[in-house]
């Protein structure tokens, strides 16, 4: 018998505009000891069919028909007493975002068990006791379990919810989502430890993901989702390697991988079904290339293909395979293939050392005494170089310095060391008046496209702006914002002019924030993870726009990402960064084939892979980066480096300690002069014990003396 | 030391420095009044120059300003008020009781209002959208918006002159004379007195913790960490009272802050039901510029508010775990 069985599930929102069908006539059915994925782009139902199978929808949700049933009862006919009983006991939850999931007034230890008394009559000693075994089990420290949750790092908050959610050993855990917004290094180490523990409690899993590749390599079986359709449904390894289905196929197409950087990757045009309605035809159909009159008629019923655990919703099964050749072509796609490296020009930002550190508020007392205050690098002697139209891809994880780093040569941040040099003109040029011209010719994209357009704008407000701040191109305001709006794809322009941000999807909104920046003729681009809230193929189109505007334009583009997958695809150059430094740069093709420093290892190991048939090495690295306060001398990264000898805790390696070419690395013991990954993996388990006294840095500063 | 005996230590040397400030600003406030507290009596005859001089004396006010500043401020600071210029009676011995008055009226209401509208509030923020919610936040708002004194006189009318259930003035009965604040408030004829102005204030004050409790509850009420407690199988309640933990830090802000500010009084209120607080006093001894009443009635206001603060900043500190005590660092 199966563990969790859903049936024909229907979910309606009720919203002042009318009902919208979130998720329709879904089935699927969990085995135990499964560990099943739920993929598909947002506003796809997958996060809606959790919260079904929850009982957690919220007040405005219901389910209209359909059942779910699990072991053998159906929860949708329970009572929310009878609810509450199933709940954590038998359905466990690792909620989305681990930052705001917490309860920041209750101790962790205490919300652990909250849950566990909830629901057993034990004593608080062994509920305790308990607590600290779950702590251990997740890898966190059982002394912290008094600590409140501000105290503790993001992926270290994620680690609390999952020793939650294993706390009464249920028979079923829902991830929704468990690692968006963390780090890539991170997040393989959480998606190792569901796996690793799961594997132990023997409890099935439902995983909830935009990213195929976490799926490939954590599920057993998975369902596409695509406007509240089940659009292809099986096992992992039929689904991913042999999609039947147009809308997995470019689901697949567009997740970027480090292997393939000189390829681009193929983003599905267009954006989400309006659900207002329920679907009579393909819901894929107006972004289909393959669709025809017979996908207008109908939504194709699953259909099982023969001898394998596989089923695909389309009219066309038949001719998948066909459809799978012509699915990598762009064309197919209706994007036109205008790839032709244009030639890089002069070079037009350069830093020398540039630096920028913050002084730490110090105690009155100690400032008294004359004590020099402590600094935090934030960015410590940074030497770039970017030409006209070129990217430069600046990758690290959260915490390295590289938004600074990006604040800082934008001028939004004064640097407080090193050269600068734009346009031919140093630093203290811009600084001294000429900072509106500097502001016209540089221009920053922001992290959030819902934050940083003014709600209260017309599009034509918004991209208006910059023109009358810079006096630029008033007389034809007008043409200089559509022309601007049509070179960012947001065509026909006229249309958008009179629309408010709310009226857009989230990727439209993010080439309105483009085209604010475009708007002025930059000759220099700063985007600070313009992509990480976006999903998979909205991120493709993005990089590729930005892509067509560094070969068109000739403008030069800084691209800051923590996502090395997306900065191999788009960039030129890579430079990586960590604790406020850069530790290796060079071509992309040169730096993605054959890393050099440690670090970068372990950042191209971390990233998930699509193709469920390759077996990738985890390279974990241990703890998180220290404090910039106190650095420990020599190199930064020896404390976490798998290979650090005593020469790397003495002395810091320069970045030209290894050079080839124009790639340039600062490690005395470079990779890829022996064999790197195996080599990695098995030093791992050594350097633990080499290195007990580790910590990760506490919260808060480190003044406390 | 310890990181929050330090932020302790930070705040208590600005409530200091903060108190000084105030006791200055009054000092100099007053003497930049026009006239001076005996003016009236020059202009009525009654006092010869000789006279005037002598009093003057009496009271140092013939000295240069930096000397009366100095010991003005001596004393202040130990407590002594001095002597009330127009009623020849130690000024602590006037102030005393008023104060007393007063706060027996509005702490207890203002204990109670906080609990109860809080509550309330935290209970229709939970239920947003229902008659109980829209109800509540248009009469707290009538009431917070509306004078105090038209509300108490609106109560007056009714419960006292149509209703006949209470009366309508004072605190006790006139024929009443009794001795010791035990004797004065332990007794029927008090609580008599004593409901219609504690009803009024609690209305009064109950807007503003209602709406506080209510915006927090509905701010927290979408907010993960609520999701996460509800998937663990807390009842509908406990959840509330968690939404309503994680909510209470402005009403504790607010609460504490209030209590600083009961010190001095609800004026208008004392007026209408002849209530005989330190709000009305200060008013008459300001229109007669006595000068010792005044300066050690704002003195106490002053450091009333400033102690409060400081015991918000000490609670905020205490409930609060993600409050940095060590005063804005790097977080």
């Amino acid at each position: 018998m199966s563990l969790l069985d859903i049936t024909d599930l229907t979910v309606t929102y009720s919203t002042d505009s009318g009902t919208v069908h979130a998720v329709n006539d879904v089935s699927f059915s969990i085995d135990e000891g499964v560990n099943y994925g739920l993929a598909g782009e947002s506003g796809s139902g997958k996060s809606t069919l959790a919260e079904a199978v929850l009982g957690l929808l919220p007040s405005n949700g219901s389910v209209e028909s359909g059942s779910i049933e699990f072991q053998g009862r159906d929860l949708t006919g329970l009572s929310e007493r009878e609810r509450r009983d199933v709940l954590w006991e038998d359905i466990a939850y690792i909620p989305q975002s681990a930052m705001d999931s917490l309860d920041p007034v209750m101790s962790t230890g205490a919300q652990i068990r909250q849950a566990i008394q909830t629901h057993r009559n034990v004593t608080d000693d062994k509920a305790r006791s308990r607590v600290r075994e779950l702590f251990e089990i997740v890898g966190l420290d059982p002394d912290r379990i008094d600590d409140y949750p501000h105290e503790f790092s993001g992926g270290m908050r994620q680690r609390v919810t999952i020793a939650m959610a294993l706390a009464l050993e249920p028979d079923l855990i829902i991830a929704d989502e468990p690692t968006t917004g963390l780090d890539v290094i991170v997040q393989d180490k959480i998606i190792d430890k569901i796996l690793e523990i799961q594997d132990r409690m023997d409890s099935s899993l439902l995983l909830i993901t935009h990213e195929i590749g976490v799926i490939a390599e954590t599920c057993d079986e998975l369902s596409i989702l695509y406007g509240g359709k089940a659009m292809e449904q099986g096992s992992v390894d039929n689904v991913l390697v042999n999609p039947t289905n147009p809308y997995t196929m470019g689901l697949k197409n567009s997740f970027p991988e480090i292997e393939e950087g000189d390829q681009d990757p193929v983003s599905i045009p267009g954006s989400p079904p309006n659900l207002s309605e329920e679907p009579s035809a393909c819901v894929f159909k107006d972004r289909c290339p393959f669709a025809t009159e017979e996908c207008e008629a109908s939504h194709p019923d699953l259909v099982d293909l023969p001898n394998r655990n596989h089923r695909s919703a389309c009219h066309h099964v038949t001719k998948a395979a066909q459809m799978r050749r012509d699915a990598t072509d762009p064309e197919t796609w209706g994007i036109p293939d205008s790839h032709d490296e244009s030639d890089r020009g002069e070079v037009l930002l350069e830093t020398d050392g540039l630096e920028k550190y913050y002084e730490q508020s110090q105690p009155l007392l100690e400032q008294l005494r004359g004590n020099d205050p402590n600094y935090v690098r934030a960015v410590d002697g940074v030497s770039l170089r970017v030409r006209r139209s070129e990217i430069l891809g600046i990758a690290g994880e959260s915490g390295c310095g590289k938004s600074t780093l990006g604040e800082t040569i934008a001028l939004l941040k004064q640097p407080t060391g090193g050269e600068f040099v734009f346009d031919g003109e140093p630093y203290e040029h811009y600084a001294d008046g000429n900072m509106r011209e500097f502001r016209r010719k540089v221009q920053i994209i922001f992290q959030d496209p819902f934050d940083s357009l003014n709600p209260r704008q017309t599009v034509r407000q918004l991209v208006g702006e910059p023109l009358t701040i810079h006096d630029y191109r008033t007389d034809e305001r007008e043409r200089a914002i559509i022309e601007t709006l049509e070179k960012v794809g947001l065509t026909p322009a006229r249309k958008f002019l009179d629309q408010y941000p709310h009226q857009l999807s989230g990727g439209q909104r993010q080439r309105v924030a483009v085209a604010k920046a475009l708007v002025l003729d930059p000759d220099f681009l700063i985007c600070d993870e313009p992509a990480s809230m976006l999903d998979v193929s909205l991120k493709v189109n993005l990089l590729n726009l930005l892509r067509e505007l560094a070969d068109t334009e000739d403008i030069g583009i800084v691209y800051i990402s923590h996502d090395l997958a997306s900065l191999v695809q788009v960039s030129d150059r890579l430079a990586i960064m960590y604790l406020g430094r850069v530790i290796e740069e060079g071509d992309v093709e040169s730096i993605a084939a054959e890393p050099k420093h440690p670090y970068t290892t372990s950042l191209l190991a971390a990233a998930p892979e699509k193709d469920p048939t390759v077996d990738r090495d985890r390279v974990l690295l241990d703890g998180e980066p220290p404090n910039p306060v106190d650095l420990p001398s020599g190199c930064v990264f020896a404390p976490r480096c798998p290979k650090a000898e005593d020469e790397c805790r003495e002395s810091e390696p320069g970045l030209d300690t290894v050079r080839s070419g124009e790639h340039r690395a600062a490690c005395y013991f470079p990779d890829g002069e022996t064999p790197a990954a195996d080599d990695l993996a098995d030093d791992r388990s050594d350097s633990q014990y080499g290195d007990p006294e580790f910590s990760p840095p506490a919260s808060g500063d480190s003044a406390s003396d | 030391m310890s990181e929050f005996q330090r932020f302790l230590a930070k705040r208590l040397a600005i409530s200091i420095v903060l108190t000084l400030v105030a006791v200055s600003v009054i000092f100099v406030v007053l003497r930049l009044l026009p006239g001076s507290p005996f003016e009236s009596l020059v202009t009525a005859g009654n006092l010869s120059q000789q006279q005037i001089t002598e009093i003057r004396a009496m009271y140092g006010l013939d000295q240069p300003m930096w000397r009366q500043y100095l010991s003005y401020l001596q004393s202040i600071l130990l407590f002594q008020f001095g002597y009330s210029i127009l009623r020849s009676q130690p000024v602590w011995g006037v102030l005393a009781p008023r104060l007393v008055n007063t706060l027996i009226l509005l702490v207890p209401a203002l204990v109670t209002t906080a609990v109860l509208s809080s509550l309330l509030g935290m209970y229709v923020g939970w239920n947003r959208g229902s008659k109980l919610e829209k109800l509540s936040i248009i009469a707290t708002t009538f009431l917070r918006s509306t004078p105090v004194f038209i509300t108490g006189i609106l109560f007056v009318i009714i419960f006292a002159y149509n209703l006949e259930l209470v009366p309508a003035f004072g605190m006790r009965s006139i024929s009443a004379s009794p001795e010791g604040y035990v004797e004065t408030f332990a007794s029927l004829d008090f609580l008599h007195h004593y409901i219609l102005p504690f009803t009024v204030s609690v209305l009064y004050y109950s807007g503003d913790f209602l709406l506080l409790a209510r915006n927090g509850v509905v701010e927290k009420r979408g907010s993960e960490f609520l999701k996460l407690h509800r998937a663990k199988g807390l009842s509908e309640m406990q959840q509330l009272a968690r939404a309503g933990r994680n909510s209470m830090l402005p009403i504790l802000t607010y609460f504490a802050l209030r209590l600083g500010m009961i010190f001095q009084g609800l004026i208008l209120l004392e007026v209408v039901f002849g209530w005989p607080g330190i709000g009305r006093e200060l008013v008459l001894a300001i229109q007669q510029q006595d000068y010792p009443l005044v300066q050690a009635a704002v003195f106490i206001m002053a450091l009333a508010v400033i102690v409060a603060n400081l015991v918000a900043d000490v609670l905020y500190a205490y409930f609060d775990p993600t409050v940095s005590t060590s005063g804005g660092g790097a977080a």
